[in-house]
């Protein structure tokens, strides 16, 4: 009798409860799809929109040029892009470009990391400097360095070069001298970046290892390549992550300085996307480039995520 | 001992030499920009000249002036950090606290808009706007902003957001607060701090964009960053003005980043935590 009495009155407290709870998770649920609402919105109509209209887009000839030939193609774009040796040589610019800076960035920052965490004095004066860079605009960065650095003879770089006995250089000019240009301003920009993420994982790092390390006799080699680079590489592989896809769709860091010239040979496969479409005004088939890179980004980023879970 | 030293000193100077290689070009433009133009095309380049602001006056005052630039990146940068604050405020909320049905699909997503190479928002943007009567205007432009500025917004506010005890909220609900209130009242003062810094970031990504820019400006709106291009032609290039224009499209970035300075991290790898994006 008891115990009946004890359910009843449990069931009884319990049935209201579970109404009322379902009515507030009815009402959260109300609450942040409001609260959610206007960012996707906005989201889609930016984003996702857009991509679906590209690819509509890729399936047209749309030339702004010549309006009179316009009209559904299909799948020609494509089959135009795999024939197109700028676009084969675009690629490759991308994936040197991409492979060097994220490559360069990487090692300088992590070197120059671990200097000036053994630093007693003076980080707080890297701190700063390396912010600089960073904040600054590609673009502006770009003309600066195609003009005052990079300039002929009165350039800082070239300056230097002439005094280094190597003599004045055609920096911009010069295809290969031009994808060296463009790769180095790129890194400076952005080494920073990499700098002050690794130096914030490395002061994060526990002491007591490297104590441990140190009594057991381990070399300042060892301590690093059995220590810290484990410890490491989640970080190193976010700033590989993080600085591959910027590489892969920078613009105006190259815009501003070569404007992929001389000819194509600092033409990334995103800056010849642009110039087809907006230069040449070839936007069907400009649409088809951007796609074709929206591919190759997955394609790297999906390797680049694996390599991140594989341990 | 000696041979420690000299390791010591060797590494002191490659750092130097580091510090000095980020330094140089910045401290280089302003010292161009106090140049005549013929100081700057002197060789070997002067480190010692006599300062002017003779390019300042020209760039702001002269004909062709830029301020009609300064204020366009200014509405600009302005605009879309309202509009994106506005927008990204209750999202981020609503993707920390809340409990809803697709809430991790939601977070997702949004880092997923990230992966769209720009040019491909371009492209059509471009046509939709054309057929609108939209391009050379400020809301076309910030429109578009919103395709970066609303990611990295969400989720830099979600990390913040997520940092407040579940406390303050409950106790509000006891009190018979709405959970508009709520938000408004308790949460929000809780995370001025982390609003203060988005700020900051989505101004600083706005006013230095460039390729959206570009293709959307025209005589009305058109931002320093692509006004720059005025000041080398084929024919010639205004040195000393060039540089003076840059310093002025540095200025408010630089202040901004170091005044953020601590954050600065943070802000570079947001998202990049939980899954990839990029700034």
């Amino acid at each position: 009798m008891a115990t009946t009495a004890v359910t009843s009155a449990g069931i009884a407290s319990e049935a209201p409860r579970s109404d009322f709870g379902r009515v507030l998770a009815q009402r959260e649920r109300r609450f942040a799809a409001a609260l959610l609402a206007p960012a996707f919105l906005a989201l889609l109509a930016t984003t996702t929109f857009p991509l679906l209209f590209l690819v509509y887009t890729s399936a047209f000839r749309m030339d702004l040029a010549m309006p009179f030939t316009n009209g559904f193609v299909g799948f020609e774009n494509y089959q135009v892009l795999l024939s197109d040796e700028r676009f084969w040589t675009s690629l490759l610019v991308s994936l040197v470009y991409t492979g060097s800076t994220v490559a360069l960035q990487v090692i300088i920052g992590l070197a120059l990391a671990l200097l000036v965490m053994d630093m007693k004095r003076g980080q707080g004066c890297f701190r700063v400097i390396a912010i600089l860079p960073v904040v600054l605009s590609p673009a502006v960065v770009g003309m600066i360095w195609r003009t005052f650095m990079l300039a002929p003879e009165f350039g800082i770089v070239d300056f230097l070069a002439i005094n280094a006995g190597l003599g004045s250089k055609n920096w911009l000019g010069d295809p290969t001298l031009a994808m060296v240009s463009v790769i180095a301003i790129h890194t400076w920009q952005w080494t920073p970046f990499a700098f002050m993420v690794l130096l914030a994982s490395l002061a994060s790092l526990p002491e007591d290892i490297y104590e441990a390390a140190r009594l057991d006799r381990a070399s300042a080699w060892q301590r690093f390549r059995r220590i810290t680079l484990p410890l490491l590489r989640p970080a190193i592989v976010m700033v590989i992550i993080m600085r591959t896809m910027v590489a892969l769709t920078a613009f105006a860091a190259i815009f501003t300085v070569t404007a992929g010239g001389p000819g194509t040979a600092t033409e990334i496969l995103n800056l010849y996307a642009y110039r087809k479409s907006f230069t040449e005004l070839s936007i069907g088939y400009g649409s088809a480039l951007a796609v074709a890179l929206l591919i190759v980004t997955i394609i790297i980023s999906g390797i680049l995520f694996a390599m991140r879970r594989a341990k | 001992m000696t041979a420690k030293r000299l390791r010591i000193f060797a590494l002191l100077a490659i750092s130097m030499m580091f510090l000095l290689a980020w330094a140089f070009p910045i401290i280089w433009s302003v010292l161009n920009s106090l140049k005549t133009d013929s100081d700057v095309l002197a060789y070997p380049p002067k480190l010692v000249f006599a300062p002017t602001l003779e390019a300042y006056r020209d760039v702001l005052f002269g004909s062709g002036s830029i301020l009609p630039n300064l204020l366009s990146s200014v509405i600009i940068s302005v605009g879309t950090t309202i509009v994106t604050m506005l927008m990204a405020v209750p999202a981020a909320y609503a993707l920390a606290r809340l409990r809803f049905r697709g809430k991790k699909f939601a977070g997702f997503y949004v880092l997923a808009t990230q992966m769209l190479p720009p040019v491909g928002i371009i492209i059509p943007y471009f046509l939709v706007l054309r057929n609108i009567g939209w391009i050379d205007t400020y809301q076309g432009i910030i429109l578009i902003y919103l395709s970066f500025s609303l990611p990295f917004a969400i989720w830099l506010l979600v990390s913040y957001f997520e940092d407040i005890p579940f406390e303050m909220e409950e106790a509000a609900y006891l009190d018979g607060a709405s959970r508009l209130k709520t938000l408004w009242r308790i949460i929000i003062p809780q995370v001025r701090g982390g609003i203060a810094v988005t700020v900051v970031f989505v101004f600083l990504n706005a006013w230095n964009e460039f390729l959206f820019a570009v293709v959307l400006s025209g005589n009305t709106v058109r931002p320093v960053t692509v006004a720059m291009f005025n000041f080398v032609s084929v024919e010639q290039t205004l040195w000393a003005k060039l540089a003076a224009v840059s310093v002025l499209a540095m200025l408010p970035v630089v202040v901004l980043g170091v005044v953020a300075q601590k954050h600065i991290v943070k802000g570079l790898t947001v998202g990049a935590v939980k899954g990839g994006g990029r700034r």
